[in-house]
C-alpha cells in the first residue's frame, strides 16, 4: 500500500477530541484528507474546569480562534502563576510562573546573578526578579511585549469552563468541515497491529486509514491493540482520586491558581469568572471520598456549593502511543497528575507532533517510531516537573508526604535536582514543556539552596553585578505595575484602554 | 508540752470565718474548733460571684453541689461580661475554661488562633470557648468530663447569696462539731514570753483559749493588726476604688449564666443574678464621685425593683504585710482586700485556707514555715492585683477624670513585664501558682483592646491545612456540645431550684 492517508477517524471526547479533529482538519483538510470525529459521551460535568498552560494560546492562533471571544464564553481567567502553599511546614507559599526564557543573548541566566547576590546577603527573594511572579502577586496579567526583542516577558495560561470550552471547539471543528458521529463503540476490528474498522452501537461502521484515540483514560482504541501497554506510576504519583466541586467566584480575581498540599494529597483553587473550581487530588489509601467531601470547604477556606464529582486518576504512559495505524493523544497517551495544569497541554503537544509526523502514506507508518520517542520524552519531562513538587515536599511527619519524598524518581529528574543543588542551573532536555525559569522558581520555591553557582559569574565584578540585580528588580517592578489587573483583563479591551494599557 | 494543735479559735463569722470552720471541721478532725462571732457586727457581702476553683473547695468539704446551689440560691456562672471597659459601647467576655483544645504540640492553642487571626481569620477567639458560646445562648449544663482535647468540657463557678452561704457553711460546720460562741471579743491575751496568743476574753466575761487563732475579723484585724501590727501595704494608687454601693433587686426572669461588670464614670457596676434576686453594686473611687451620684446611677440602672435601701461599704485596696504571725492566721478582709472585679474575694479566702491546710503547723509554728506561707500568699495577692490593674490600665477610655487617671497611671513592674511579653507573643507567661492563666490574660488584654503583634514562633510549624482542619474540628465539637445543653434556667429548675417546684395540676 502506497496510498496517501485519505481518511482520519478521531475517536474520543471533550476538548482533546475537538482540538485534534480541528487541528488535523485545518492542517490536512485542504489536501483532501477527510477528518471524521467519533464523539463518545462526555465526561465533563458542570463543575469541571480546564486549567491550561500558556501554550494553549498558540493552539488558538493555529486554529484561528478568537481568543477574547472564547475566553468570554468559557468564563476564562488568566493564570499567571501557580501558588504552592503548605508544601513545606512553616514555610511561606511560593510561586511558579511562566517566565519566557530569553532567546540566545549569550548572557548567563539571571538566577546566577541572584544566587551570587543572595550568598552575599541580597535580601530580595527570587520572586521579585520574575515578571510572572511579580504580576501574580500584584494580581496583574503580563501582556506580551509590544516589541519582539523585549528584555523580559512572561506568559500565562487560562482556567476555562470545561463544558463550554469543549462545546465551542466542537462547533469550530464542525465549521471547519469535520464530520461528526456521536455514538458508543460496539467493537473495534483489529488486524495484526492495525485497526481496520470500528463498529458503532446502532450498526454503523467507521473505516479510516488513520485512527486517533482521544478518549482519555478509557483508551478505547489503544486498549484493543495488542502492542499497546499502559504502564502506571503508582510509586511516583500517589494520588488516585480527583474530586471536583464549585465555590462562589472571587470578588477580585487572583492572578494565580492555588495548589495547597494537604494530608494525603492537595487541593487546587481555580478561579473562573462566574465561579471557582475547587479540586482535591488525593490518595484513596489515605482519605476516603466521603471524608474529603466533608473537609473540602474547610481546606479550601471557602463555602463549597453544588455537587462534588469524584473520578479516578491513574498516572502513567503508553509504552507505544502510536501502534500500527492508531495514534493516542493526550491522556490516552500519557496521564499525569493534574498538579501542574498539563492536561490539555499534553493533548496539544501530541496533536502538534502528530501534525508534524502525519503519515506520508497509509502503509507501514514508520513515523510511529519517531512519534513514540518524542511523546515518551515529552510526557516524561512533564511527569518529572510534576513529580518534583511531590519529591521536594517538606511536610515531615505525614506518612503520605514522607513516602512522596522517598519515592523513586527518574534519572533525568535526579540529575536535574543534583545539578540545581550544586550550582542553581537547569539543563533543559529535548521536548521540555517548562522553561528554565519555571524550573528555577520551582526548585528555589521548594527549598533547594544551591551550594554554588556558575563559576563564570565570578568574572562579573561586584559593581556590575549589583547594578544588574538592581536594574532587573526595577524593570520587573515597573513592568508589573504597568500591566492590567485580572479584573481589567477579563473586563475586556475597553477596560484595558481605560487602564492605560495598550 | 503537747506538740500538736488541739484547740483552734476562729475570730469572726461571715464568709471567711465559716469557710475556715468548714474546711477545718472536715480536714483537721480531732481538734476542737470554736468560732466566736457577734450578731451585732454585720457581715459584708451582697451577691457573691466566684471562679471555678470553688468547685475544688466544695470537693474538699465533700459538699453536694445541688444541695449547695439550692441552699445558697445560687446560679451557675461561665464567665464575666465586661461592658464599656475598652470604650463606651464595647463588650467582651472573660471566659472560664479552655480556649480551643490541646493540639499536643507543646504550643498552646491561642497561638494557633492568633496565627489564623493574622491570616485574616475571624477576630472572635471565643468561638473556641464552649463556656462563652453557652453563655451567649443563655445555656448551661454539666457535662461528662473528657480528657483535654477530646470534647470540650464546661468549666463553671457559682453566683450565690453570700449571707446564705455563710449560714449554709455554719450548719455544715456545727454538724461536724464546730462550736459557735456568740459575743464580742474585748481583749486578746498574749503570752508575755513567746508573744503567742493564748486566748480571747469575751464581752460576757468568759475566756476562750486556743493553740491557734484564725483572724476573720474583717478590716480591723483585731489580732493580726491590733495585736501584731502586721502592717498594710496600700495599693490604692493603682486601684483607687474605695467604696461600693450595693443593692439587691428583683430576680431576672432568666438569670444569666454570667456576671456583668459594666464600667462606670468612676468605677464599675456589677450585676450578679441569683435564683431569688439580683445583686447589684457600684464600686467607685470616692475621690472621683460622690456617694449620692453613685447611688442614683445605681438605682437608675436596676433592671428590676430595688428590694432594699442601698448600702455603702468602704474599703481600701491592699494587703496585710503578713498573713500569718506566730500562732495567728488572717483570712479574708483581715489579710487584704482586692475589689471584686474578677470575683476573687472568696477565692483568696479559699486559697488562704487550703494553703494553711497544706502548711498546717505544729503547736510551735515553725518560723520558716510561716515565712514561706506569707511569701506564697503575697504572690497570690500581687498577681491578682496585677490582673485587676490591667483592666483599668489597658483601655481606650479617657472620657472621665477617673479613666484618664487609670489609663495614664504608673503600673507595677511585674505587670509591665507581662504587657511587654503579651504584645510580642500573645502570652504573659504566668508563673506556676498564678491564679489567672494565659487564656484569662488573653481574654482581658485582647478584650481591652491590646492586640498582640506576634505569637509563639513555633505555632508556624504546623501546616496550614492541618491547622484549618483542626480549628474546624474543634469549633464543630464546641457547637455540638453547646447545642446539646439546656437553658440555664431550665437546668436550675430541674436539679437545684431553691424553692420546691410547684406544677400546675
Amino acid at each position: 500500500m502506497t496510498d496517501r492517508v485519505g481518511t482520519v477517524a478521531v475517536v474520543g471526547r471533550d476538548a482533546p477530541l475537538w482540538l485534534a479533529a480541528a487541528a488535523l482538519q485545518r492542517a490536512f483538510g485542504v489536501t483532501g484528507v477527510r477528518v471524521q470525529a467519533v464523539e463518545l459521551p462526555s465526561w465533563l460535568g458542570s463543575v469541571d474546569c480546564y486549567s491550561t498552560l500558556p501554550s494553549l494560546a498558540s493552539m488558538h492562533r493555529l486554529l484561528g480562534i478568537d481568543e477574547a471571544k472564547i475566553l468570554e464564553a468559557a468564563s476564562g481567567v488568566p493564570v499567571v502563576a501557580q501558588r504552592f502553599s503548605n508544601w513545606a511546614k512553616g514555610a511561606p507559599p511560593y510561586l511558579v510562573a511562566y517566565d519566557d526564557d530569553p532567546s540566545g543573548s549569550g548572557d548567563l541566566p539571571f538566577a546566577q546573578y541572584w544566587l551570587k547576590g543572595h550568598k552575599e546577603g541580597l535580601r530580595a527573594g527570587i520572586e521579585d526578579f520574575s515578571l510572572g511572579c511579580a504580576c501574580a502577586r500584584l494580581g496583574r496579567v503580563p501582556l506580551p511585549p509590544a516589541t519582539a526583542n523585549a528584555e523580559l516577558s512572561a506568559s500565562y495560561g487560562y482556567n476555562l469552563d470545561a463544558s463550554i470550552y469543549a462545546e465551542a471547539l466542537k462547533q469550530l471543528a464542525a465549521r471547519r468541515g469535520v464530520e461528526t458521529i456521536s455514538a458508543r463503540i460496539a467493537d473495534v476490528k483489529v488486524e495484526g497491529e492495525r485497526i481496520s474498522s470500528i463498529e458503532l452501537e446502532g450498526g454503523a461502521t467507521v473505516k479510516a486509514d488513520l485512527f486517533v484515540d482521544a478518549s482519555g483514560a478509557e483508551r478505547v482504541l489503544m486498549m484493543r491493540l495488542p502492542g499497546a501497554q499502559f504502564h502506571s506510576w503508582p510509586d511516583r504519583f500517589p494520588c488516585d482520586r480527583v474530586l471536583t466541586a464549585s465555590a462562589a467566584k472571587f470578588r477580585s480575581l487572583p492572578a494565580f491558581a492555588q495548589i495547597s498540599a494537604i494530608r494525603g494529597g492537595w487541593i487546587g483553587i481555580h478561579p473562573l469568572r462566574d465561579r471557582t473550581t475547587i479540586s482535591a487530588v488525593y490518595s484513596s489509601d489515605t482519605i476516603s471520598d466521603q471524608a474529603m467531601v466533608a473537609q473540602l470547604a474547610v481546606l479550601a477556606r471557602m463555602p463549597v456549593s453544588g455537587d462534588a464529582v469524584v473520578s479516578d486518576l491513574r498516572p502513567g504512559l503508553l509504552d507505544r502511543p502510536w501502534v500500527g495505524n492508531c495514534v493516542a493523544i493526550g491522556e490516552a497517551a500519557a496521564a499525569v497528575d493534574p498538579l501542574a495544569a498539563v492536561g490539555l497541554h499534553l493533548a496539544q503537544g501530541c496533536i502538534s507532533h502528530l501534525v508534524t509526523l502525519f503519515p506520508a502514506t497509509a502503509g507501514q507508518m514508520p513515523e510511529s517510531m519517531a512519534y513514540n520517542d518524542t511523546i515518551r520524552a515529552f510526557a516524561s519531562n512533564i511527569a518529572d516537573f510534576t513529580q518534583a513538587h511531590y519529591l521536594l515536599n517538606r511536610r515531615f511527619d505525614d506518612p503520605f508526604w514522607d513516602q512522596a519524598r522517598e519515592a523513586p524518581a527518574t534519572p533525568t529528574l535526579r540529575s536535574k535536582i543534583d545539578l540545581f543543588s550544586a550550582r542553581g542551573a537547569v539543563s533543559l532536555r529535548d521536548n521540555e514543556t517548562f522553561s528554565e525559569q519555571s524550573w528555577t522558581w520551582l526548585f528555589l520555591g521548594a527549598g533547594i539552596e544551591p551550594e554554588g553557582f556558575d563559576p563564570r559569574i565570578d568574572l562579573v565584578a561586584d559593581r556590575p553585578l549589583i547594578e544588574k540585580v538592581q536594574q532587573r528588580l526595577r524593570t520587573v517592578a515597573e513592568l508589573a505595575k504597568r500591566m492590567p489587573s485580572v479584573d481589567q483583563f477579563v473586563g475586556g479591551i475597553d477596560q484595558l484602554e481605560a487602564a492605560g494599557v495598550t | 508540752m503537747e506538740s500538736n494543735i488541739r484547740d483552734i479559735v476562729i475570730i469572726g463569722g461571715g464568709t471567711a470565718g465559716w469557710m475556715a470552720a468548714g474546711a477545718l471541721a472536715k480536714n483537721a478532725a480531732g481538734r476542737r474548733i470554736t468560732l466566736v462571732e457577734s450578731e451585732e457586727i454585720g457581715t459584708v457581702g451582697v451577691g457573691e460571684s466566684t471562679i471555678p476553683p470553688i468547685i475544688l473547695f466544695n470537693q474538699l468539704l465533700g459538699i453536694d453541689e445541688d444541695e449547695f446551689v439550692r441552699e445558697t440560691n445560687a446560679t451557675f456562672k461561665l464567665g464575666i461580661e465586661f461592658v464599656d471597659w475598652r470604650r463606651l459601647g464595647h463588650k467582651y467576655f472573660h471566659n472560664f475554661g479552655m480556649l480551643g483544645a490541646d493540639l499536643h504540640t507543646g504550643v498552646p492553642f491561642l497561638h494557633y488562633w492568633m496565627r489564623s487571626l493574622r491570616a485574616g481569620g475571624d477576630p472572635d477567639q471565643l468561638r473556641f470557648s464552649s463556656e462563652t458560646e453557652a453563655a451567649r445562648r443563655g445555656k448551661f449544663g454539666r457535662v461528662q468530663r473528657t480528657p483535654p482535647g477530646a470534647q470540650p468540657n464546661m468549666h463553671y463557678a457559682f453566683q450565690f447569696d453570700a449571707s446564705t452561704y455563710a449560714a449554709y457553711l455554719r450548719r455544715y460546720s456545727e454538724r461536724r462539731g464546730v462550736v459557735r460562741k456568740e459575743g464580742k471579743v474585748v481583749n486578746v491575751r498574749q503570752n508575755a514570753e513567746t508573744g503567742f496568743i493564748e486566748g480571747v476574753d469575751m464581752q460576757d466575761g468568759s475566756f476562750v483559749r486556743g493553740d491557734f487563732f484564725i483572724d476573720c475579723s474583717g478590716f480591723r484585724g483585731i489580732v493580726i493588726e491590733q495585736v501584731y501590727k502586721a502592717g498594710f501595704e496600700d495599693w490604692s494608687h493603682w486601684l483607687p476604688n474605695d467604696r461600693a454601693a450595693a443593692v439587691p433587686a428583683e430576680r431576672m426572669a432568666e438569670p444569666s449564666p454570667f456576671t456583668v461588670a459594666r464600667a462606670r464614670e468612676a468605677g464599675w457596676q456589677w450585676r450578679i443574678p441569683l435564683q431569688h434576686r439580683t445583686g447589684n453594686g457600684y464600686v467607685f473611687s470616692s475621690s472621683h464621685i460622690s456617694d449620692d451620684e453613685v447611688v442614683s446611677t445605681l438605682l437608675g440602672s436596676l433592671e428590676g425593683k430595688a428590694l432594699a435601701d442601698p448600702k455603702v461599704l468602704r474599703f481600701k485596696a491592699g494587703r496585710r504585710r503578713k498573713s500569718w504571725v506566730k500562732n495567728c492566721l488572717a483570712l479574708g478582709l483581715s489579710s487584704g482586700f482586692l475589689e471584686p472585679l474578677e470575683s476573687t474575694s472568696i477565692h483568696l479566702v479559699q486559697a488562704g485556707i487550703t494553703k494553711f491546710l497544706d502548711f498546717f503547723p505544729h503547736r510551735k509554728c515553725d518560723p520558716i514555715l510561716i515565712e514561706r506561707y506569707n511569701e506564697e500568699m503575697a504572690f497570690q495577692y500581687e498577681t491578682i492585683r496585677d490582673f485587676i490593674i490591667a483592666h483599668y490600665k489597658v483601655t481606650e477610655r479617657e472620657d472621665t477624670e477617673f479613666w484618664r487617671y487609670c489609663k495614664h497611671m504608673s503600673i507595677p513592674d511585674s505587670l509591665s513585664d507581662k504587657l511587654t511579653l503579651f504584645r510580642e507573643r500573645s502570652e504573659v507567661k504566668p508563673y506556676p501558682g498564678d491564679l489567672f492563666g494565659d487564656i484569662s490574660w488573653f481574654a482581658i488584654l485582647y478584650g481591652q483592646g491590646l492586640t498582640p503583634e506576634g505569637y509563639h514562633p513555633l505555632a508556624d510549624a504546623m501546616s496550614d491545612d492541618d491547622l484549618q482542619l483542626r480549628l474546624a474540628g474543634i469549633r464543630k465539637a464546641i457547637m455540638e456540645r453547646v447545642e446539646a445543653l439546656p437553658a440555664h434556667a431550665d437546668f436550675i429548675q430541674r436539679c437545684c431550684a431553691a424553692q420546691p417546684v410547684t406544677t400546675a395540676a
